[in-house]
Formats: structure tokens, C-alpha cells, sequence
């Protein structure tokens, strides 16, 4: 069995797989088709819902990626022939020619400066020209230019030009590259190429492709960024105008089976609409006009409810309408005529037309599933199983992203630490067999040496530069005391800048690294991890965030951004001339693992680390497993879960690995990464190396405006209650009529999220009623229909069977009456405004999944936070979904957010390949920013021991002097801040680190 | 919102018929799967007009507002131009639904100068000249440009030619009102130098049998068009317009 | 009626042996083939043209290529730059207002209401004639462009291919 894995798109799936099967002891073979990584996520601008710039945070995953001892990257390559089988595959990969070396082209881009052939830059969408010898975005990975065979002039027509030859200083250009083919042997392929947007030329009514000032979504990211065709200056297509009056219409190629084709839903563009239009709100110099024109709104996400409704807030327009056409006026205007919620027709004027354009599978895709010999579903994606949602109909085959069905970024990481799961369970006997160790130069000691202190400011594009004047800050930085090299970078985590700059470190012979750019939250390691290249410890850096706290925030105050940035670096430079190189500690790690829950995410995480052979403690709280799913009847696919839940349960019970600990909770625990000790309700103390929370959720009791006379009588069911009774076979064919009510205590002040499962339930449900009695008559009552991505089919399978939807608004609720025990339901259509009237003798209700108000307790058991609606809030929503801040504790399943099975299933794999990373070593590395108590100091008073929420203070009786167990403490500094007497410091944050930073930010310039 | 109780709709005393005959009718209908997303609407011009649209239309259906259906005159003010069904996500194709609406009514109830046209095709054409007129008028005009314009002296306008080429319909208004409106195209064709004839029979192609909505008159002008073209042995039938 | 006689032919799958075709379909044809030659010289003073596409015709019968023949047509008699296209058009282009009996029908009132939307579009043009290739286009067309107070003349295809015809 081959210890190393292919896989084939470098899309932030693609990414995120490899490193984690890098990391856990696998060679990855990563092909990707263009010149870069990075798929469709490098071209965004920024992410919802937290607004972070896409390439700031994808950039250093990236560059981990390009970097990293065991990842092969093998660009401009393209899958072959395959053979073999699971374990055991060999496949051929061809590598087109990139005409230049990469071992020798330092990205310097003169030859692009000098050659004459004009080509459509295909990043930006053709909206503007890149030269036929081209990087393909300034931040791509590898940082190499390549040359564009189909437009060179000399590859074309030898001996005609070859000025990119001429000018290279390199050497690097090489006309003579040929295409390879690399035959290789691994254990699993992984399928990660990601979508294409829809294209929406044949869409006449749109007018795109006739219409300058209509886009599609995809080029309005460029647009707006700063890498993009206008540099982000949003400026529109005919004439460079700024855009003040911009209208977003969604569902352009989804949920059409007539124009486009695509049935489903893509998930992606609502949120994404409300992010351009809030963006691009910002980015606007007077006010902007933002209207969306839809049809449902989804934004069915964590907090994607909340930013909608801020979005309200913000002033963007959501009118609910589809738009027939688009019609040019004058001054290259648009009219956006639609009919509205009463019928009547409006005409608004815009200045630019943004489609959102769904996802789609590229032909490219489908050619690697024939070649693959994998299915495809109807909709022409990988088709997978709901309960096992990253396999494909091929074993050994596996799938991640948006080419299994459209999805936004966190769920496709998700997706991807789920397939690296079930490759390492798959090869878990090959495990490290194929890897090398990461090798770093001797330290150099420069304790003895005068601080040599070197300053990289970085321009980030135009984010920082567009704002500070870097080159006077580099030129600033140059004059304060120590410093002897500074430096101004237009990338610094860009690849080639990050080899200059360890190559500068030695050559001038630096002890002390600032690097003024962006948030040490995304970039820090990647910069330490640079010195240790160059022999420097890594503590011995600073970073100076002139981006998002300076050139962000002070857009308009262009001047006082360069002095406030010229603050930041001296504060930067009187801090690091005090670090100390620290030791890399390690915590030797307790191979085992506890995972709380028993619930269908508990389960596939605690079996998928016991499948790799570690030993798994299963905590549930009930007397029996399964959780929620012992109450749900199908899946929306109409599979029964009941099947799949027992055998899962039986799994779990006679799984060799695995101690399950029914009725049990969890009363405290201490430790940290690689090494907790929990206690038990029981007694029990466990020692483990991590920690899984799948703690579930539940449906809410409704009450209040909401109670719709549940309780009170018998008619009126939840949609749990009504999955029990299908259960139990309880006879529902009897029903004459029967209504559902959607959103009961969902998307309402008092709980503001969307619970993202009960649209597709309900409708499932309302779906196996009818059929169980084609007589029934059954309406929906909803306010948005959320069957995101191909959950479509079961509203349009529903709507085909007669089942009739109804839109009711929080100002014009149901109303819910009983008369002689005989319920009456009103309520208004959304189409022809009349009152409905309805008699059902089932009325169901969709209620809200909500977080166990024992969550919280136990977040505060491991450390974790929660978020304001009680659910655990991961480290980052976008690229760490599964994570928390603190180290080997992840979560999975209803306790994150509510969400369907196959989406637990694939988190509960995803977290318990986190989970493995750990586990599958013997040491990891520990804090080394640790708390030191000066003995002298010390009074003895033992305040710090009750302060330290990680037990690693004591208080010595016999001396009366307190110490730290270095190997515990996580470096939160609650111990210094609380000892009265001063003797306990932080390395590297004592007061005179602190204080050297404050006096150089009072000092007079 | 306050909602008035008067109109309200009492889903327990709906017939739903309209709707169940349009779908024996006509089984793709589709009614059920309208997304009441307003695409139809926001391109039709005719939304508004009799406080319905195509979407208000449809929902009448779903929700068996069938006395509603029965009467209102939106009926037609819908053109049956498609625009909405060339966006439709779902397909519908609410211009046939239409269409199968106007059916139901009797030809009474129906707008008069409608059934006529239709009634009057199916006798000959759609505005009642008799055959011979046409033949008539057509020699005459033919006659008249041949004497008046010498550089047209041999203009033809072939009648019931057996085997030409080309088989032209001409629509019913021209030979009616405004004859001299027939010449160019002959003029055009005589240029091109094709060969080409009239029908006495059967000759208008304005097909106002489509409109009325019973199907069967609509099948009945079109079979009589198809069967004289076949017996006059013409390979290519040209319409007009 | 285009339409009616295809879709006829389709649906009640009537037997015949001719091909069914529209005469601007051949119009293109014999330009493009040289045996219509055609020329716009005559149209020294730059009158301007639109063109209203029959729904019959263009949406529901060929599509497309019969509205870009159209064009080609209108083009090559009244000269390239004497022709303004309207918006929307060809397949997605507005009903005259006539169409599907509504010009026989006698709802004058709710007819001219939805013609108002074709006025308007002809309007902006600028355009002094409109093309109208469908008799029933050509009724509502004179009608709304007389009721609104229009100055475009509204006229078939033929009289300017004859005019323009060397």
C-alpha cells in the first residue's frame, strides 16, 4: 500500500487536503491544471461573512502548500490514464511545458515589462490584457512566469522575437521546454478542481455580452480587486465611470431549467450579492445605490443571517423579483425593469448590472470523471452518498469542493479535511513511509551579538501603497537606531520574497526581523518560519500590521497613514531589539482521544479515529447513542436513516478501539494540546492528545407569537414529532389536509439565525405525505424556500406534486385558530393578496434547531468560545471551520450549527482528521512564549496558581515560591497581569518589551 | 397588513377545474411548478392590465380561481407573445394556458370580431371575400401594373400552377383593402426570377383559427392549407410573413 | 401567420410533402446569393429605419437567424448605417401589442395600454419608418404610433426591397 496521494486541482479544497495529508504523514502529488494555485478563491476579493480579503488569507495556506517538504506541486499537468486500485494506483500526469525555469526565474517580471504580445488575461476574466509571458496573479503559488504557448511570437514563429530571452537576468527563459510525463504510484486520488461560474452570454434578456456595464459576479470581484483590471478603483466596463447605482440579479444559470439548464440552487450567490453590494458600498466615494433583485434570499450560513439583515441596515435594496430584461439608455445606463410583490411594474435606472452567476462543472471535470471511471448525478456533479459525503462511486477515489455540488468555502475545507480523513483511514498502515522531516540550518546564538535589525514593508498591491507612502516609511525605517537594512516588497508572503528575504537575513547578517504588512493572525508563522530558514530563532520578529490597522481604516488620510504606519514600525523596531530566542517546546502526546457526543457527528469522528487505531473515548450524556438522528425519518434524498444510524451504532459498540461511556458528562478537565486530562461525571479521569466536541443541538419548543396552539392541541406537530410518528408507523394516510409553517423561531429577533435544515425537511416530509396519499392537500407556509444546492430537486418535486407554497412575512404571520377543535389556519398569498383560509387537520411545524444550553459550560471546560446564539464558535469561519483557537480541541455537528446529516457526517470526518494530525505524532510543538517567575520576586502569595486556568502554576509550601510548568502554560499572561508583586513576566512580553514599544511610540519624531 | 375577509379564499370549497381540464389538455402545463419568482411578469406588458399578470394568472389556477378565470378580459390582453415562457425558469407556458382559457368559453362569450375572423377562415378566409374576388383582383392589379409600368410588362402572379417550385400564401387584407400592396413582392419574385403560384383555395395565411382556442379549428385551416399546397405538387411552401 | 401554420404542421402532425419556409429567410438567401441585387443608393437623404420582429415569426417560429436575416435584409436596402435596432429585440424583443387576436379582439383601451410599451421602444429610436414584416404588427403598429402621436411612418419590407432593387 503506497503511502502518497494525487490530488488533482489546486483549488482551496485541493489545498487544504494536501496539507492536511502532508502533515499527517502522506506524500501528496498536487496537480493543477493552470500555471497557479488557488482556484476560484484567489480571485475573490473579499469572503463573506467576515469581509476578510480572499487572498490575505488564502495566500499563506498557498504558500504553505508551495513550500511544504511534502507536497509535489505539479502545475500546467493534467491526469492522464489511471490504473490500478485502491492502495494501489499508478497514474500518468502530463506536464505541459512552462518555457521557464522555475529553479532559475526570480519573478522579477522584466520579461512581461518587455514583451510585445497583448493577450486577454484570462484571472481577470479578459477584462483586461497580461503579456503572453505572464505570472497569473501576483500572489500565485509558485511564484513562476510562464509562457503562454498559444500567443508567445517565438513559439510560434523561432528566431521572430525572444525578447523575454534577452532581458531575463536569470537566465530563464528555456523555448526548448518540452511537456513530461510523470508516472507515479500512489495509494488514493483525490478530486478537487473546483466549478466554473455560469456563463451567461446565451441569456439574451440579460444583455450581458451586448451591454458593457453588465457583468457577471465573478468579474465584479475583479473589479473590486485591488489586483484586478482597475486596480480596485470599481470602475465600470464602458466608460471607467465609478458606479454609483448598482443592481445584482441573482439566480443567473441556477434554479432555471429552461435557458441554463441548472436546476439547483448554488448556494453561494446570495451571500456573496449582499457581500458585493456592502463592499461595494464601502468602496464607493459617495453614497451608493445597491439593489439585489431575487427570488428567495438564502443565506442559510452561520451568520449569514445576521449580515443580511445588517446589509438592511447598510441600505441595500432586496427586492423581490426576478428581472426579465435588462435595456441600455442613456449615458450607457441600464434599466432593470421588474414586476414587484403586488404585481405592478417598476423600472429602476442603474449605472451597472451585476449577475450572479451560479456554479457549474467545467467539461474538463467531466472528462476527469469519465477518466476516473467515477459517477456523475444528474445535475452533472460527482455524485456521492450522504453518508459518506467525500466518497465517490469508486473506491479509492475521492471528492471535495464545489465539483461535487455547488458550496461555499468553509463547507469545501470541511470537505477536504473530510477526504484527507478517509485517505489517512484508508492508508493508514503507510503512514510516514513516504514523507521527509522538515530540516532547519544550526540556530546561529546571537545573544552576544549588538541587535542588527532588518524592516521589510510591504506594499500588499495596492493595499498598503494605495494609502501609505511605502517607500518613505522603508526610507524611515532605515534611519531608526539598529536598523541596518530595510526593504520595501510589493508581496513579502509572496514565494520569491519570502527566499529573498532569508537570503537577506544571512547576507547582512540580521538578528532581528520586523516585517511591517499586514495581521500576524495569517502571516506570522510564515514569516517566523523564514527565519528559522536563514538560521534565526523565531521569536527573534516582530510584524507591524500597517494594513488593517492602518491603510485600511485611514483610506482618506493618505498622509497621516504614512506617519501612523512610520509609528508602527518604530514601535515594531523598540520591541524586537529587546526578543529573546526561546526554546520550541514540545509536548509529548497522549495518543487517544475524546470525543463528547454520541450523535451521528460524535460517532463517524470517534470511528474514524479508532479505524486509524486510536484509542477513543465516547462520552454521551444519554443513555443511548444516535442523538438527534434517532428521530429523523429520511435524508433528503428520501433515504431512510434509521438504517444507516444502527449500523453505525453497532460500529461504535463493538468497535475494538473504542470505550463508550453512556450517561457520562464531562465535569472538568485541564491540559492543552497533545496532552488533557478530563474528568468525568463517573469519576473516571481520562488522559488524551484531543479533544472532539459533537455536543448536538435541539429542536425548540415554540412559544410566544410562534406557539401556533402546539401544546394545546393535539393537531399541531413539530417536524421531529411528525418523523416519530412516520416511524413508527403511525397510519398518516388518513390526513385530508395538512400545513406546514416554516421559520417557527427562526430569523426572528429574538433569535435571528436560520436554521438551515428545516426548509429541506419540510419539504421532504410534505413530499412523503402526499405520496403516502396523492389525495392529501398540503401547503407550505414559508418565508424563504432555502433548499440550497441540489436540495432544489425536493421543492421542485414537491411543487410537481401539487404540494402548494404560500410566502407570509413577519408582519403577516399565520394565524392559528381553533374552533369547536377543529384548527383554521389564515393566511395572506403572496401573489394575488388575498386571505387563504385552510382547515388542516395536521399543521407541522418547522422549528428551530438551537444550541444546548450546556454548550457553553462545557466551552468553558476546553477554553472555547461560543457565539451570541449559544453555538461553538470555531477559530475561523472561513478557512478553519472545524478548529478552535485553542489547539486539539475541534467540533463537529449541530454544536457548531444546525445542518443536515451528510453535512455532520463530513464535518465529523473533517474534525477527526484535525484531530489525527496530532495524534499521528509523537511530539507537538508547545508554547514558547511561557510565563517565568523570578524567585526573588516572589512573595508567595498564590494568587497566580488560582489564576491560571491551565494549572500550570504552583505554589511551592516549603519555599513559598511559585513556578510554572512550562509544558502547560499557554503564554495568556493572566498570572502576570494578576501578581501583585511583579515577579512574574512572559518572555518576550515582559514590561520592558512593553514599555520599549509605548516610549517609542510617545517619542517625538 | 390588515386582510379583509371578504375576498378571502376557502381552500376547503375549491373546484379547482379550470385547472384540471387545462391538464387533461394539455399535461406538461406545469402549472404546480411555478416558482412565483415574477420573471413573466417582469417582462410582460401586458401585467397590470385587468389587475392580473402572468404570474397572477397562474396563481388563479393553483389557487382554482375558476369563476375569475372564467370572466376576466386578460384573457385577451395577452398577446400569447411567449416572452414569458422564453424566460420561464419552470417551462410554463402560460400563452397556451391562456389560450386552452379562452377554449372554455363558448363561442358567444367570446370577443365577436374574434370567432369571425376564425369562423370566416374556415370558410374561405379571414375576411370573407369569395375565391373569385381574389383570382379576380389579382389578374386586375397584375393587368393594371402591366400596362402602366412597361418595364414590368411580363410580371406574373400565377394562379393554381401546377407543380411551380413555390407555393405563396397571401394574407386575406391585401386583396381586400389595400390590392396594390400585392405587387411589390410579385415584383420581387418575378426579379429573382423564381417559380411560384397562388392558390384559389386556401390562399390566406393569416391563420386567425389559432386565437379563439378551439384547437380543432385551428387543426381544420391548417389541414386545408397543407392539402392544397400537396395537391398543387409545390416542394416549398413560402409564408408571407 | 408563421407560427400557426409550423406549430400547426407540429402539433396535429398533419401530413404534407412541401418544406415550410418564410419569405425572409429567402429574401437573405437571394441577396447573399446575388440574385436579388438590391441597393441603397436611392436612400440619399439617410432615412432611418427600425424594425419590429414578429413574435410569430422570430420568438416562436425561427429564432435567431430569421431576425439576423432581417436585419441583413434592412441593411443591404436602406443602408448599414440607416438602420437603428431597437432594445430588447430579435427573440426577446416586445409584442407589438396585436398579437394572439388581441387586434381583432376589441379591448381597445388595455391593447394600446400594452402597445405603449412597443410606442416607446420605436420612439427612442429615432427612427423615421418601421419595418413591420407581420400584417397583424403592421395594424397595431400604425395604430398606437396614430393614437400616441408618433411621426414614424410604420411599412412592410417589400416596398424598399423594390425600391432598392438595381
Amino acid at each position: 500500500m503506497k503511502g502518497s496521494v494525487l490530488i488533482i486541482g489546486g483549488s482551496i479544497a485541493g489545498v487544504q487536503a494536501a496539507l492536511d495529508l502532508a502533515d499527517s504523514g502522506f506524500y501528496v502529488h498536487l496537480v493543477e491544471m493552470t500555471s497557479g494555485i488557488g482556484g476560484a478563491m484567489s480571485q475573490l476579493d473579499k469572503t463573506f461573512p467576515t469581509n476578510d480579503c480572499s487572498a490575505c488569507i488564502l495566500s499563506p495556506k498557498l504558500v504553505e502548500c508551495g513550500r511544504h517538504l511534502n507536497i509535489n506541486l505539479l502545475t500546467l499537468s493534467e491526469l492522464e490514464e489511471i490504473n490500478g486500485e485502491p492502495g494501489n494506483f499508478k497514474v500518468k500526469v502530463r506536464q505541459h511545458p512552462r518555457y521557464v525555469d522555475p529553479t532559475k526565474c526570480i519573478s522579477c517580471g522584466e520579461c512581461a515589462a518587455k514583451c510585445p504580445k497583448k493577450v486577454d488575461d484570462l484571472f481577470n476574466l479578459d477584462m483586461n490584457k497580461r503579456k503572453a509571458i505572464y505570472l497569473k496573479y501576483p500572489q500565485t503559488v509558485p511564484l513562476k512566469y510562464a509562457i503562454d504557448p498559444q500567443h508567445c511570437i517565438w513559439l510560434n514563429k523561432p528566431g521572430k522575437c525572444g525578447a523575454c530571452a534577452k532581458v531575463c537576468p536569470a537566465d530563464a527563459i528555456n523555448f526548448d521546454d518540452t511537456e513530461s510525463i510523470h508516472e507515479l504510484e500512489v495509494g488514493a486520488v483525490l478530486m478537487s478542481p473546483g466549478f466554473r461560474p455560469y456563463n451567461p452570454e446565451k441569456l439574451d434578456f440579460t444583455g450581458y455580452g451586448r451591454l458593457k456595464n453588465v457583468v457577471t459576479s465573478m468579474e465584479f470581484e475583479r473589479l473590486l480587486s485591488p489586483s484586478g483590471p482597475c486596480t480596485g478603483h470599481m470602475e465600470r466596463p464602458s466608460d471607467g465611470k465609478e458606479p454609483t447605482r448598482v443592481a445584482w440579479l441573482q439566480c443567473v444559470g441556477s434554479r432555471d431549467e429552461n435557458r441554463s439548464c441548472n436546476s439547483y440552487c448554488s448556494s453561494v450567490c446570495c451571500m456573496y450579492a449582499i457581500k458585493q453590494a456592502v463592499i461595494a458600498k464601502e468602496h464607493a466615494a459617495s453614497d451608493l445605490a445597491a439593489s439585489i433583485y431575487y427570488m428567495d434570499m438564502r443565506t442559510h450560513g452561520k451568520g449569514f443571517e445576521a449580515y443580511f439583515e445588517r446589509a438592511k441596515d447598510q441600505g441595500v435594496q432586496f427586492r423581490r423579483s426576478r428581472v426579465h430584461s435588462i435595456t441600455p439608455l442613456a449615458e450607457d445606463n441600464l434599466q432593470v425593469q421588474y414586476a414587484d410583490e403586488e404585481g405592478t411594474l417598476q423600472r429602476d435606472e442603474v449605472d451597472l448590472v451585476v449577475l450572479s452567476v451560479g456554479m457549474e462543472m467545467t467539461t474538463k471535470s467531466q472528462e476527469l470523471a469519465h477518466l476516473l471511471d467515477v459517477e456523475l448525478n444528474e445535475n452533472n456533479f460527482i455524485k456521492t452518498d450522504p453518508f459518506n459525503p467525500v466518497a465517490t462511486s469508486r473506491p479509492g477515489i475521492f471528492v471535495c469542493g464545489a465539483v461535487s455540488e455547488p458550496k461555499d468555502i468553509p463547507q469545501s475545507v470541511v470537505e477536504a479535511s473530510a477526504a484527507a480523513l478517509e485517505i489517512e483511514k484508508m492508508l493508514s498502515d503507510s503512514r510516514w513511509q513516504e514523507t521527509q522531516e522538515a530540516q532547519f540550518p544550526a540556530e546561529r546564538n546571537v545573544f552576544a551579538e549588538a541587535p542588527k535589525i532588518g524592516v521589510f514593508v510591504c506594499s500588499c498591491g495596492i493595499n498598503i501603497a494605495g494609502v501609505v507612502d511605502v517607500k518613505d516609511v522603508t526610507e524611515y525605517s532605515a534611519q531608526l537606531p539598529d536598523v541596518v537594512f530595510s526593504q520595501n516588497n510589493l508581496f513579502s508572503c509572496s514565494q520569491d520574497t519570502i527566499d529573498q528575504m532569508a537570503k537577506t537575513i544571512q547576507e547582512q547578517g540580521l538578528n532581528r526581523v520586523v516585517v511591517a504588512s499586514c495581521t500576524p493572525r495569517t502571516h506570522e508563522s510564515l514569516f517566523q518560519e523564514t527565519l528559522r530558514d536563514a538560521g534565526l530563532n523565531k521569536y527573534l520578529f516582530e510584524m507591524a500590521n500597517i494594513r488593517d490597522q492602518d491603510s485600511w481604516v485611514h483610506q482618506n488620510d493618505p498622509e497621516a497613514a504614512t506617519l501612523k504606519a512610520k509609528d508602527l514600525v518604530r514601535m515594531a523596531v523598540a520591541r524586537v531589539r529587546g526578543a529573546n530566542a526561546l526554546p520550541y517546546n514540545q509536548v509529548a502526546v497522549t495518543k487517544a482521544a475524546l470525543v463528547i457526543g454520541g450523535g451521528m457527528a460524535g460517532m463517524t469522528s470517534a470511528l474514524a479515529l479508532a479505524n486509524q487505531g486510536f484509542p477513543v473515548t465516547l462520552v454521551e450524556k444519554a443513555d443511548k447513542l444516535g442523538g438527534n438522528a434517532n428521530r429523523l425519518f429520511h435524508t433528503w434524498q428520501g433515504i431512510e436513516v434509521r438504517q444507516q444510524l444502527e449500523k453505525t451504532i453497532s460500529k461504535v459498540f463493538y468497535h475494538d478501539n473504542i470505550e463508550l461511556k453512556l450517561g457520562t458528562t464531562v465535569e472538568k478537565a485541564t491540559g492543552s494540546v497533545g496532552k488533557f486530562t478530563t474528568t468525568l461525571s463517573d469519576g473516571a479521569k481520562l488522559e488524551h492528545g484531543t479533544t472532539l466536541m459533537a455536543v448536538g443541538g435541539k429542536p425548540l419548543i415554540p412559544t410566544g407569537d410562534h406557539q401556533y396552539l402546539y401544546g394545546s392541541n393535539k393537531q399541531v406537530k413539530t417536524l421531529l414529532e411528525v418523523d416519530e410518528m412516520l416511524l413508527t408507523d403511525i397510519n398518516m394516510g388518513s390526513i385530508k389536509q395538512a400545513v406546514f409553517i416554516h421559520c417557527v423561531g427562526s430569523r426572528i429577533p429574538e433569535q435571528p439565525y436560520c436554521s438551515r435544515v428545516c426548509c429541506t425537511h419540510a419539504i421532504e416530509q410534505a413530499v412523503h405525505l402526499k405520496k403516502l396519499n396523492p389525495e392529501m392537500d398540503i401547503f407550505m407556509l414559508y418565508r424563504d424556500i432555502r433548499t440550497y444546492g441540489q436540495r432544489e430537486a425536493v421543492y421542485k418535486e414537491a411543487r410537481s406534486l401539487g404540494i402548494l407554497f404560500i410566502r407570509y412575512d413577519l408582519d403577516n404571520l399565520p394565524q392559528v385558530n381553533e374552533e369547536d377543535g377543529q384548527l383554521q389556519v389564515l393566511v395572506q398569498d403572496h401573489v394575488l393578496l388575498r386571505q387563504v383560509k385552510f382547515n388542516p387537520d395536521l399543521l407541522v411545524l418547522a422549528t428551530a434547531v438551537v444550541a444546548h444550553p450546556e454548550t457553553k459550560d462545557l466551552a468553558k471546560v476546553y477554553k472555547c468560545p461560543i457565539n451570541q446564539e449559544g453555538f461553538l464558535l470555531e477559530a475561523h469561519m472561513k478557512l478553519r471551520p472545524v478548529d478552535f483557537a485553542t489547539d486539539g480541541v475541534y467540533l463537529a455537528g449541530l454544536c457548531h450549527y444546525p445542518k443536515p446529516l451528510e453535512e455532520s457526517i463530513a464535518q465529523a470526518q473533517a474534525a477527526a482528521s484535525r484531530a489525527s494530525l496530532i495524534l499521528a505524532r509523537d511530539m507537538v510543538p508547545a508554547e514558547s512564549i511561557t510565563a517565568e517567575v523570578d524567585p526573588r520576586k516572589c512573595v508567595g502569595c498564590g494568587m497566580c496558581t488560582k489564576l491560571c486556568p491551565y494549572n500550570a502554576t504552583t505554589l511551592d509550601l516549603d519555599t513559598m515560591v511559585a513556578s510554572v510548568e512550562t509544558s502547560l502554560c499557554k503564554g495568556c499572561g493572566a498570572c502576570v497581569a494578576g501578581c501583585r508583586s511583579d515577579a512574574i513576566i512572559l518572555k518576550n512580553i515582559a514590561n520592558e518589551h512593553l514599555m520599549a514599544a509605548v516610549d517609542a511610540a510617545l517619542m517625538e519624531m | 397588513m390588515a386582510m379583509s375577509m371578504a375576498n378571502t379564499i376557502d381552500i376547503a370549497s375549491l373546484s379547482r377545474q379550470v385547472k384540471g381540464e387545462i391538464e387533461t389538455k394539455f399535461p406538461e402545463a406545469h402549472i404546480d411548478f411555478c416558482l412565483t419568482c415574477g420573471l413573466c411578469a417582469s417582462g410582460c406588458p401586458a401585467t397590470g392590465l385587468e389587475g392580473l399578470d402572468p404570474r397572477k394568472f397562474l396563481r388563479l389556477l393553483a389557487l382554482g380561481q375558476d369563476e375569475e378565470l372564467r370572466s376576466t378580459k386578460w384573457i385577451y390582453s395577452c398577446t400569447n407573445c411567449m416572452r414569458c415562457a422564453y424566460v420561464c425558469p419552470m417551462n410554463i407556458d402560460v400563452g397556451r394556458l391562456v389560450m386552452l382559457v379562452r377554449g372554455m368559453r363558448s363561442k358567444e362569450e367570446r370577443p365577436t370580431n374574434l370567432q369571425k375572423s376564425c369562423d370566416l377562415q374556415k370558410a374561405s378566409n379571414s375576411t370573407g371575400i369569395p375565391n373569385s374576388d381574389f383570382v379576380w383582383v389579382v389578374g386586375d392589379v397584375l393587368e393594371e401594373v402591366r400596362e402602366e409600368e412597361p418595364e414590368w410588362a411580363d410580371l406574373q402572379a400565377p394562379m393554381d400552377k401546377q407543380g411551380a417550385m413555390f407555393y405563396l400564401n397571401q394574407n386575406a387584407k391585401e386583396p381586400t383593402v389595400e390590392p396594390e400592396e400585392m405587387v411589390p413582392l410579385w415584383k420581387i419574385l418575378h426579379k429573382v426570377g423564381i417559380d411560384w403560384t397562388y392558390s384559389s383555395e386556401w390562399w390566406d395565411g393569416a391563420n386567425y383559427c389559432l386565437f379563439p382556442g378551439d384547437p380543432e379549428d385551428w387543426e381544420y385551416t391548417v389541414r386545408k392549407q397543407a392539402e392544397t399546397v400537396d395537391a398543387l405538387g409545390c416542394p416549398t411552401y413560402i409564408n408571407t410573413e | 401567420m408563421y407560427y400557426a401554420t409550423l406549430e400547426g404542421l407540429r402539433r396535429f402532425d398533419i401530413p404534407h410533402k412541401f418544406e415550410f419556409v418564410s419569405i425572409i429567410t429567402l429574401y437573405a438567401q437571394w441577396i447573399r446569393e446575388g440574385r436579388l441585387k438590391v441597393d441603397p443608393a436611392w436612400n440619399i437623404e439617410g432615412l432611418k429605419f427600425t424594425v419590429q420582429d414578429p413574435c410569430k415569426l422570430v420568438r416562436q417560429g425561427i429564432g435567431d437567424p430569421v431576425a439576423e436575416d432581417l436585419r441583413f435584409v434592412i441593411k443591404q436596402v436602406v443602408g448599414e448605417e440607416n438602420f437603428i435596432d431597437v432594445w430588447p429585440n430579435k427573440s426577446n424583443n416586445y409584442c407589438c401589442g396585436g398579437g394572439g387576436g388581441a387586434l381583432q379582439s376589441g379591448f381597445v383601451d388595455n391593447r394600446r395600454t400594452y402597445g405603449k410599451f412597443k410606442f416607446d421602444q420605436l420612439t427612442t429610436t429615432g427612427a423615421d419608418v418601421v419595418i413591420t414584416p407581420c400584417h397583424n404588427c403592421h395594424g397595431q403598429v400604425m395604430d398606437i404610433c396614430d393614437h400616441f402621436g408618433g411621426t414614424f411612418k410604420t411599412t412592410h419590407l417589400w416596398n424598399w426591397i423594390v425600391k432598392a432593387m438595381v
